[in-house]
């Protein structure tokens, strides 16, 4: 018999849609809670986004990335997210990785320029240059607030008014549907595999090997799809049988108060400060 | 005489692969009526309720609704479907079949909507429909997040919203609570008193009397094997045992066990052995 067991195989499967259905439940709540955010038209926030991206994009001075990160931490306590949560989900992950991206940046073969510290490593003699690192901190701090702008959205907007705010942008109302309809049953299909391994964990135990439990599992995904097959055509069903024929309508239920155009407005002359500064000004 | 509002002649349907589902089935429904389908398992009754909501479609026979016929062809017509989905809802067995948006809201008003209800009007009979069956709560909530209970008075609720005319439900109290299939009989029944006509395939006997003017029983041969009353029905206990729609029931009085058939609403014999009725 293997020394490796399908227990933790199956084990590790299990705990894979259980804490993604726990994410997303977590997620929900920050949504769901009494924050200034969350309170937003979505259309106006996802708007005021895609303005601060692109500044962030546009702008080469720490200082201004500064103040938009400053802006978005703010803009997180306000929206009764807890600073340590919110930084956990940003920094840990994305600007982590990009730091180890941009080390080559800062020595002097990538980023000629001012000499800060010279070093050698095996036959290689390295420079780092203060051009380089600059550059390097400008691209990490990017990173930062772009992920920290795009979580904050999805943090303070439940998934399924994000889809629906697609619309804002032209997406063909079917498309977001459909996307709405995959969300809603991705959960219903996450709890028919974790029923399903847990069942065929009761009977098989920790005894199976890997490759069997591997096995199990994937003979299971060929009955899985098959449901999957047999729910669209009930589903289409469902949908004709309350009227459906082939255009979707639906209710517009985004309201805009003052709020929200003040923000796309703070949004936008963020944008046009930061391209005045970083284009015009230097 | 009562307006009929369905009528199937002679109607045979096939599964494909050549799989009888029903086999010349004759049965008519008429205008205000509350008529319950029993039948053991594999007998027809989804079948024929998925005929009658037009979406499948008779091998041979003729399916009938307020006197037009219904087929593929004639149900092309926009207006036509729009007009007969407008008259005819359908409960399914599977509330996640029929729960397919992100949130409650969506999934009750998505019916009236493609129906090209007035938006205003789709809020107030959200709102006082919501009231009504309690579910108000609920509005805002992923499906995945609801209990079966709630999913399937969700699922009837964006139904009722469409204001049919006929309720075609199928095991709407399948696996339920018995508060839940309270509450869910009481809303049946309210659409019923509301001039609703219901038909509903059930294997809950004990609720057939309550919500059921009219039972047809399905058989084995993929046919009604019998029609009459609830009351005439549920009595004839051999006949129901016959058909698989009722089992032994093991309980104990005054600390002997005994057995007799699981029945409800009357008063049954009690046998001290068992083995007869194996």
């Amino acid at each position: 018999m293997s020394g490796k067991t399908s227990g933790g195989f199956l084990e590790r499967t299990i705990q894979g849609a259980v804490s993604l259905l726990q994410e997303t439940v977590s997620v929900e709540n920050v949504a769901a809670r009494n924050g200034f955010l969350q309170h937003r038209d979505p259309r106006f926030k996802c708007l005021s986004a895609a303005a601060l991206l692109i500044a962030v994009l546009m702008s080469r001075n720490l200082a201004e990335l500064s103040v938009l990160y400053a802006a978005v931490l703010c803009m997180a306590l306000l929206s009764a997210i807890g600073l340590f949560f919110f930084l956990k989900r940003t920094l840990l992950f994305v600007p982590v990785f990009s730091l180890f991206i941009v080390v080559p940046a800062i020595f002097s073969g990538v980023t000629p320029g001012e000499p800060l510290a010279s070093f050698k490593v095996l036959l290689w003699n390295l420079t780092i240059t203060r051009q380089g690192v600059d550059s390097a901190i400008v691209f990490f701090m990017r990173v930062l607030d772009s992920v920290s702008f795009a979580v904050l959205l999805v943090l303070t907007t439940r998934q399924h008014v994000l889809l629906k705010t697609l619309r804002v942008f032209r997406v063909p109302q079917l498309f977001v549907m459909t996307m709405g309809m995959t969300y809603r049953y991705i959960f219903l299909f996450l709890d028919i595999i974790q029923k399903m391994l847990i069942a065929i964990k009761s009977r098989v135990g920790f005894v199976a090997s890997t490759r069997d439990g591997r096995k199990i599992v994937t003979a299971n995904m060929a009955g899985l799809w098959l449901r999957s097959y047999r729910l669209h055509s009930q589903v289409y069903d469902a949908m004709v049988a309350r009227g459906f024929s082939g255009e979707a309508f639906v209710l517009d239920e985004f309201h805009a108060r003052v709020p929200d155009v003040v923000i796309l407005l703070a949004a936008l002359m963020a944008l046009i400060g930061t391209l005045w500064l970083n284009l015009f000004f230097r | 005489m009562a307006q009929s509002v369905f009528s199937l002649k002679d109607v045979s349907y096939s599964y494909p692969g050549g799989i009888p589902a029903l086999e010349n089935l004759t049965l008519d429904f008429n205008q205000g009526e509350r008529a319950a389908i029993i039948g053991a398992n594999g007998t027809g009754k989804s079948t024929m309720l998925t005929l009658l909501d037009a979406l499948i479609f008779a091998n041979s026979g003729i399916v009938s609704a307020w006197g037009n016929q219904l087929t593929e062809k004639t149900m092309r017509d926009a207006g036509r479907q729009r007009d007969f989905r407008s008259r005819v809802g359908f409960v399914f067995q599977n509330p996640d079949v029929q729960l397919f948006c992100p949130t409650v809201r969506e999934d009750i008003v998505f019916g009236p909507l493609q129906l090209g209800v007035d938006h205003a009007e789709i809020r107030r009979r959200l709102e006082a429909l919501a009231n009504r069956i309690r579910i108000s709560h609920l509005l805002d909530r992923s499906p995945h997040q609801l209990s079966l209970g709630e999913k399937k008075k969700a699922a009837i609720a964006s139904v009722l919203i469409m204001e049919p005319e006929v309720l075609l439900l199928d095991e709407p109290t399948a696996g339920l609570d018995p508060q839940t299939m309270r509450d869910i009989i009481d809303v049946i029944d309210q659409a019923h008193k509301n001039g609703k006509t219901v038909v509903m395939a059930t294997h809950d006997l004990h609720i057939v009397e309550e919500i059921a003017d009219v039972v047809h029983v399905f058989g084995g041969n993929k046919n009604v094997i019998r029609s009459g009353t609830a009351e005439e029905i549920l009595a004839d206990t051999e006949f129901l045992q016959q058909n698989n729609l009722v089992h032994i029931h093991v309980h104990r009085h005054l600390g002997v066990a005994h057995a007799h058939l699981h029945e409800h609403g009357h008063e049954h014999p009690h046998h001290r052995d068992i083995s007869g009725f194996r």
